[in-house]
């Protein structure tokens, strides 16, 4: 039987600024730890989402993203001599959303409106909602005849104008107030970022007269790059991608941050892991005798190891559960919903940071490592201690 | 009670410092009959400490057979000789080395968390412990709340509370004053008298070496004499060989 947990918790008081000191620094690791992959989970979240292997994203041939590309109508047009891809089933065309995106810029809440950030606006027809079928609309969507829009839940939450009633001035001109009719889910996915209104409406409000992308279903069983290779074809000559090609370049310069991040949290894991070591020596340094004692008395040197292992483990679960209590109490002082800017898309995405249990878990697995790391060195030199030698010590 | 006696034959022990060889042990011979209570005595450095450790199989002998009861300790491993130590031996210190974060009884049940025992059976017998120190009453006790002499009883109750064949006290009372040590002595005397225990005990002070029914003096690594107490007698043999 392993010496009792008492023992080890209750020698974690022993040395009160070395155990705080060290617990302070796992905490700030494990704070950053945890929000690091709160974003980072909800960012794959996101992604995961749009990842529909059924759904093509059609820009100009060139364009990098819906925002720099602009498609003629009559390009557009051409669309309708594609292959299987899905139809509609009453009139047997193809069916196809042709959509349009635009930027607005509008305040944060989280900063109380100091900054703004730049929000995607759609202009969809309804045959989007069938190509789309992850937006679900919550209460009743845009008029056609009327300047309206709906919005995606996490951009409602996390910029300012933007519930239902309120109005929101899009386009060029006298008549550009929008009204704010409704909100939708889009399952957390990036169109959950974005406000969706007529797409003939938000054309003339824009002076648009060319569309950025277009977005159709593949038909059951048929080949993506069978279709792509059409649509690129020298009868089309547009550009397409599967949704979850176009998202996951879109990502890409989040992914940078993400890898920045993380090399900080690793950075700062390190660190941790000298503090534990830098502690754990000063408790093999100054209990030597007792831990010779326990030696003498029968307890192997492996039991020795696992006990100051336990012992380290402890402390950094302490600083472990701090730190998600101190991550937990930042978002809800800021607000849990953070943005993105997209590299290309020059819009923001919005994410929700939830601290789930998963999170919760994986955050003390990262300390439970760091604990065995630091303790390690230590634990081993106490492990192998001479008794006697120890025993004299003054 | 105890039947394990204690047998050294032409122990050596040598420490290497800076590859300069110090010779501790030479050739030492000791018979320790069981339930003998033996004072080693010697100037510092004479190894009484030494002995004491290659007994209680802390150390290992650089040459010669220990021998404790069934136990050849010299051919026995590291791991070997702590599983048999924590079964066999109770170590008494001058420091009494107390687990200053656990209470009394805590301290006293640690060598029983080596034992495959539920945990009423490792009360009772920590209770008992007490019970014979004394103590019983300080069980809740944690060390800075006890006295030096309680201190150092509460170290003999977790030298004696997995039953142990052989005591091995290493300067007992020497951190006491002459009254706490004389009860601190008187519980050894119990211990042996009463309960058969097999004693072997260091110390530099000729009025707790009165306590043994033998001492025996070291000098420079090698027995120097031994002299038999008259006023405790013992009716077992005892002999240095």
């Amino acid at each position: 039987m392993a010496l009792p947990l008492t023992y080890h918790w209750r020698n974690l008081f022993v040395r009160k600024t070395t155990t705080v000191l060290t617990v302070l620094v796992i905490t700030s690791v494990v704070s950053v730890f945890a929000y690091m992959l709160g974003f980072s989970e909800s960012l794959q979240h996101s992604l995961s989402v749009a990842r529909d292997p059924h759904k093509l994203i059609v820009l100009k041939s060139g364009a990098t993203a819906e925002s720099n590309s602009a498609i003629p109508v009559d390009e557009y047009n051409k669309l309708s001599q594609v292959t299987n891809v899905a139809r509609d089933e009453a009139t047997g065309q193809v069916l196809v959303s042709p959509e349009m995106m635009v930027q607005v810029s509008l305040p944060r809440l989280r900063d109380g409106g100091r900054t703004n950030a730049n929000v995607a606006v759609r202009g969809v027809t309804l045959d989007a909602f069938r190509i789309h079928p992850n937006i679900r609309p919550l209460g009743r969507i845009f008029s056609t005849a009327e300047r309206e829009v709906i919005v995606g839940l996490a951009a409602a939450q996390q910029f300012a104008g933007l519930q239902i009633g309120d109005t929101i001035n899009l386009g060029y001109g006298a008549d550009r107030a929008y009204k704010v009719v409704g909100h939708f889910s889009a399952d957390g996915g990036p169109m959950e970022s974005e406000i969706w209104g007529y797409l003939p409406s938000l054309m003339n409000s824009y002076n648009r007269t060319m569309y950025s992308s277009a977005n159709l279903r593949l038909a059951d069983g048929s080949d993506a790059r069978q279709i792509i290779g059409q649509i690129e074809g020298p009868a089309i000559q547009l550009a397409a991608q599967t949704e979850e090609e176009y998202w996951e370049s879109q990502s890409r310069l989040m992914k940078v941050y993400l890898f920045v991040a993380y090399l900080l949290v690793a950075i700062m894991s390190l660190a941790a892991v000298f503090a534990i070591a830098n502690t754990m020596f000063s408790v093999v340094a100054g209990r030597s005798r007792e831990l010779a004692m326990l030696r003498t008395i029968g307890f192997s040197s492996a039991q020795i190891l696992l006990g100051l292992v336990i012992e380290a483990v402890m402390l950094a679960l302490v600083g472990g559960m701090l730190g998600c209590v101190a991550c937990w109490a930042w978002l809800q002082a800021v607000g849990n919903t953070k943005d993105m800017f997209g590299a290309t898309t020059f819009t923001t995405m919005a994410f929700k940071i939830q601290m789930t249990p998963l999170l919760i878990a994986k955050a003390l697995g990262l300390v439970v490592v760091v604990g065995v790391i630091g303790a390690l060195v230590p634990a081993l030199r106490a492990a192998r201690m001479q008794v006697v030698t120890a025993l004299r010590e003054p | 009670m105890s039947t394990v006696d204690i047998e050294l034959r032409k122990v050596r022990k040598v420490y290497f410092k800076d590859r300069l060889e110090i010779p501790v042990l030479e050739g030492l011979d000791l018979t320790i009959a069981a339930g003998e209570f033996v004072v080693l005595m010697g100037p510092s450095g004479s190894g009484k400490s030494t002995l004491l450790h290659l007994i209680g199989g802390l150390d290992s002998a650089t040459g010669g057979s220990v021998r404790v009861g069934d136990a050849h300790l010299e051919k026995m491993s590291e791991r070997e000789r702590t599983a048999w130590r924590s079964r066999h031996v109770g170590f008494i210190f001058q420091m009494y080395h107390l687990v200053p974060v656990l209470t009394a009884a805590q301290n006293v049940e640690l060598p029983l968390l080596l034992f495959s025992m539920s945990s009423s059976q490792r009360k009772e017998r920590v209770r008992t412990a007490l019970e014979v120190v004394g103590l019983s009453d300080r069980a809740d006790h944690r060390p800075n709340q006890l006295s030096g002499g309680q201190e150092q009883r509460v170290a003999i109750a977790r030298a004696i509370v997995t039953d142990p064949d052989v005591i091995l006290a290493d300067e007992p009372t020497g951190d006491l004053d002459a009254k706490t040590s004389e009860e601190i002595l008187e519980l050894l005397n119990l211990l042996n008298s009463e309960f058969g225990k097999t004693i072997l005990m260091v110390t530099h002070d000729p009025r707790a070496a009165s306590h043994g029914q033998r001492t025996v003096h070291l000098d420079k690594g090698v027995l120097d004499r031994e002299e038999l107490n008259p006023a405790r007698p013992r009716g077992a043999a005892a002999m240095v060989s």
